[in-house]
C-alpha cells in the first residue's frame, strides 16, 4: 500500500515537472510565434536570447562565489527583469546588422549569433564558470514547502507569468500595431508604401518578442537551481521551440501553446521506452528522438503546413505563393 | 605566419567547394537548404564505410590514403546523389509543385537535416573517426613553408575540380541551361528549358562536391556526426558574402574565411602571448565567419559581388 502511495506521488510529481517545463516552452514559443507567425522573422537563434536571459539572471541573484562573474545576490524578480532588459539589449544591438537581412540569410546570422554567444557562453569561464556551469541559483518561495513538492509552487508562477504574456502577445498582434507586423509578413513592400516603417517595427517586434525569451531563460533557471552550456543546445534551444509553433500552428498563439505542451509530452514520453529498451539502443535514445523531430516537422509541413490551429484572421502567405499565371 | 596562411587556403578551399555547390543550389532551387551541410557529412561518412569495405592498406608513397580511397571517394559520391535525389522526390519535389515558398522550403530542409544527423549518429556513433591513424609528414617548401602532402593533394584537386565544374557550367548544354535558370526561371521556361532536369543537374553537382568536399575535411581534420551542422554556417556565409548564385564570388569568399579563420585566430593568439596573458583564442575559430558577416552586411549588404536586385 505504501508502495503504490509513493508510486502515485512521483506520477504527480513527475506531471508537474513536467507541466512547469511545457509552460516554459510555450512562453518560449509564443515569443518565437510574434516573431515568426506574425512579423515573417525567420529567428533560428532563439537559443541564443533564451541562453542569456538564463545567465543574467543566475549570475546576478546567485550567492557569493569565487568560480565566476556574480555572487550580488539580487532578489529574483530584480533577476527576471534584468534578463529580459539584457536579452533585449542584445537583440537591439544585433537587430542594426540583422534587420538588413530577410528570409534565409538572417537565419543564418541568427545562427551564427547563436552559436557565438554558446561559444562564449562555454569558454569564458571568468563570467559563466565554463562548461561546470552556476550552481546554488535561489528558487522562488523555495522555504514555503516541502522540496520534494517544489515543483508545484514553480508551477503557479510559471502558470502565472505564462498568462501574462499569453494575454500581452494577444493583445499586442490585435492591435493597430499587430495588424502593421501581419502586414510586413504578407508584403512588405505594400506596408512600407502605406508609410509605415517597416525596419522600425521588424525591429521592434523583433526586440520584445527577445524580451519575453529572456524571461523564459530566467524562469527556466529559478526553477532547476542550475545552469550549464550544455542545457542550450541548438536542438533543445532552438529547433524544438520552432517544432512546437509549426505543430501548433503558426501565427495562432492558443495553437502554439497546445503545440508546446504536445511536442513537450512526446519528448518526455519517450523518457518511459528508454527504460523498456535494452541499454544497447537506450544509449542511442537521443539521437532517435531527433529522427522523430525531424520526421514530424517533414510530415507537418507536407501534411498539415498550417499546423493543427491555422490562424484565424488571415491566410498566411508565408507557405504558399500565388501560381503566376 | 605562413604556415598559417597555408592552412587557411587549404581549409578556404574546402569551404569553396561545398560553397560552389551550395550557391548553386541556393540560386537555381531559390531556398536556402539546411541539409547541405548533411550532405556533406554524408560523402565523408560513405566514404569511411567504403574504406572498410575496401580495407585495403596500400597507400600512395608518403600519402596516408591509396587507390581504396580514390575509388570510395568516387562511390559515395554516387551513394550521396543518389540519397540526395531519393529525399528530393519524396520530399522537396511535392512541395515544390505546390508553390511553397522559399521561406518554408528552408524550414522544411531543417526536417530532413535533423533526420539525417541523427541517422548518422545512430549508425556510426558520435564518436569522432578518421581514415587513417597515420601520420601525416609535414614537408619543408622554400621560403621556410611547411605543408604536408595531403594538404597538397587537396589543394591541387580542388583547383582542379573548380575549373572542372567553371568549364561543365561554361560549355555544356546542361552547364548553360543551370545559368539560364538561375538568370531568369521564367524564361527559361518559355525557352523550353525543361526546369526539373535542371533541378536534378544541380542536386547532382551540389552532391558531387559535397560528398568530395567532406572527404577533404575528414583526411584534413577529422570525421564527427555534427561535422555537416558546424560547416554549415561557414559555407553559407561564403554564400552570403559571394552573392547568391555567384561561382566567383562564393570561391573568393570561401578563401576569404578559411584565410582569416585561421589568420585572424592565430594572430591574436601571438599577441596574446606576447603580452603574456592566457588566454586559448582558437576556440572562437567559428565565431570569425560570423564577425565576417556581420562586417560585411553593415559594409555591402548585397555581397561583395553582389548587385542591388540580386
Amino acid at each position: 500500500m505504501d508502495f503504490l502511495a509513493e508510486r502515485k506521488r512521483s506520477m504527480i510529481n513527475y506531471l508537474s515537472s513536467y507541466l512547469v517545463m511545457a509552460s516554459i516552452y510555450a512562453i518560449m514559443a509564443l515569443a518565437l510565434n510574434m516573431q515568426w507567425g506574425f512579423t515573417g522573422l525567420m529567428n533560428f537563434g532563439i537559443g541564443a536570447f533564451y541562453m542569456v536571459g538564463a545567465y543574467t539572471s543566475a549570475i546576478l541573484t546567485v550567492g557569493p562565489t569565487e568560480e565566476h562573474l556574480g555572487g550580488f545576490g539580487l532578489p529574483i524578480l530584480i533577476g527576471i527583469l534584468c534578463a529580459a532588459l539584457m536579452a533585449g539589449l542584445i537583440a537591439y544591438l544585433i537587430s542594426f546588422p540583422a534587420l538588413k537581412l530577410r528570409g534565409g540569410p538572417f537565419a543564418i546570422a541568427l545562427l551564427a549569433i547563436q552559436e557565438t554567444i554558446f561559444l562564449v557562453v562555454k569558454n569564458e569561464s571568468w563570467l559563466t564558470n565554463g562548461v561546470w556551469g552556476i550552481r546554488g541559483i535561489p528558487r522562488p518561495f523555495f522555504n514555503l514547502v516541502d522540496p520534494t513538492n517544489y515543483s508545484f509552487i514553480f508551477l503557479l508562477v510559471v502558470a502565472v507569468c505564462l498568462i501574462g504574456v499569453y494575454f500581452g502577445v494577444e493583445t499586442a498582434v490585435r492591435s493597430p500595431w499587430g495588424r502593421v507586423l501581419r502586414g510586413i509578413r504578407e508584403d512588405e513592400i505594400l506596408t512600407e508604401m502605406s508609410g509605415k516603417d517597416c525596419t522600425k517595427y521588424r525591429r521592434q517586434s523583433f526586440v520584445f518578442s527577445s524580451m519575453i525569451m529572456g524571461i523564459a531563460g530566467a524562469l527556466y533557471v529559478h526553477y532547476t537551481g542550475f545552469v550549464s552550456p550544455q542545457v542550450f543546445s541548438p536542438l533543445m534551444s532552438t529547433f524544438i521551440i520552432w517544432l512546437m509553433v509549426m505543430v501548433g500552428g503558426t501565427g495562432n498563439n492558443r495553437g502554439v501553446i497546445l503545440g508546446a505542451f504536445l511536442i513537450w509530452a512526446i519528448w518526455v514520453g519517450s523518457d518511459f521506452i528508454t527504460d523498456m529498451v535494452p541499454a544497447s539502443i537506450a544509449t542511442r535514445i537521443g539521437f532517435i528522438r531527433m529522427l522523430f523531430v525531424g520526421l514530424i516537422l517533414g510530415v507537418t509541413v507536407l501534411l498539415r503546413p498550417q499546423g493543427i490551429m491555422r490562424e484565424r484572421l488571415f491566410s498566411l502567405k508565408i507557405f504558399a505563393e500565388e501560381e503566376i499565371s | 605566419m605562413l604556415d598559417l596562411l597555408i592552412s587557411g587556403i587549404v581549409y578556404g578551399g574546402i569551404i569553396t567547394l561545398g560553397a560552389i555547390g551550395l550557391t548553386l543550389m541556393s540560386d537555381i532551387l531559390g531556398f536556402f537548404n539546411f541539409a547541405y551541410g548533411e550532405y556533406f557529412a554524408l560523402g565523408a561518412y560513405g566514404t569511411l564505410m567504403l574504406t572498410g569495405v575496401f580495407n585495403s592498406s596500400s597507400t600512395f608513397k608518403g600519402l596516408t590514403f591509396g587507390w581504396s580511397m580514390v575509388a570510395s571517394v568516387f562511390i559515395s559520391a554516387i551513394i550521396t546523389i543518389a540519397i540526395i535525389l531519393l529525399i528530393d522526390f519524396i520530399f522537396f519535389r511535392p512541395l515544390r509543385k505546390r508553390g511553397v515558398t522559399p521561406l518554408f522550403m528552408a524550414l522544411a530542409s531543417l526536417g530532413v537535416s535533423f533526420v539525417i544527423r541523427a541517422a548518422i549518429n545512430i549508425i556510426w556513433g558520435p564518436k569522432v573517426r578518421y581514415y587513417s591513424n597515420a601520420i601525416q609528414l609535414s614537408r619543408e617548401m622554400p621560403f621556410g613553408i611547411h605543408i604536408t602532402n595531403e594538404e597538397i593533394v587537396i589543394l591541387v584537386s580542388t583547383f582542379s575540380l573548380v575549373i572542372l565544374v567553371y568549364l561543365f557550367l561554361k560549355n555544356t548544354r546542361i552547364g548553360k541551361s543551370m545559368r539560364a535558370v538561375s538568370n531568369n526561371e521564367l524564361l527559361a521556361k518559355v525557352c523550353g528549358i525543361n526546369t526539373e532536369v535542371v533541378i536534378v543537374w544541380t542536386w547532382i553537382l551540389s552532391g558531387v562536391l559535397a560528398a568530395i568536399a567532406g572527404t577533404f575535411y575528414g583526411i584534413r581534420v577529422q570525421l564527427r556526426p555534427i561535422m555537416g551542422w558546424e560547416f554549415l554556417i561557414p559555407l553559407f556565409v561564403a554564400v552570403i558574402m559571394g552573392g547568391i548564385g555567384n561561382f566567383w564570388g562564393a570561391m573568393v569568399s570561401g578563401m576569404i574565411i578559411g584565410i582569416s579563420e585561421e589568420l585572424i585566430t592565430g594572430l591574436v593568439q601571438n599577441l596574446l602571448n606576447s603580452m603574456n596573458i592566457t588566454a586559448d583564442v582558437s576556440v572562437y575559430k567559428p565565431a570569425v565567419a560570423f564577425i565576417l558577416v556581420v562586417l560585411i552586411l553593415l559594409l555591402k549588404p548585397y555581397g561583395l559581388f553582389g548587385r542591388k536586385e540580386a
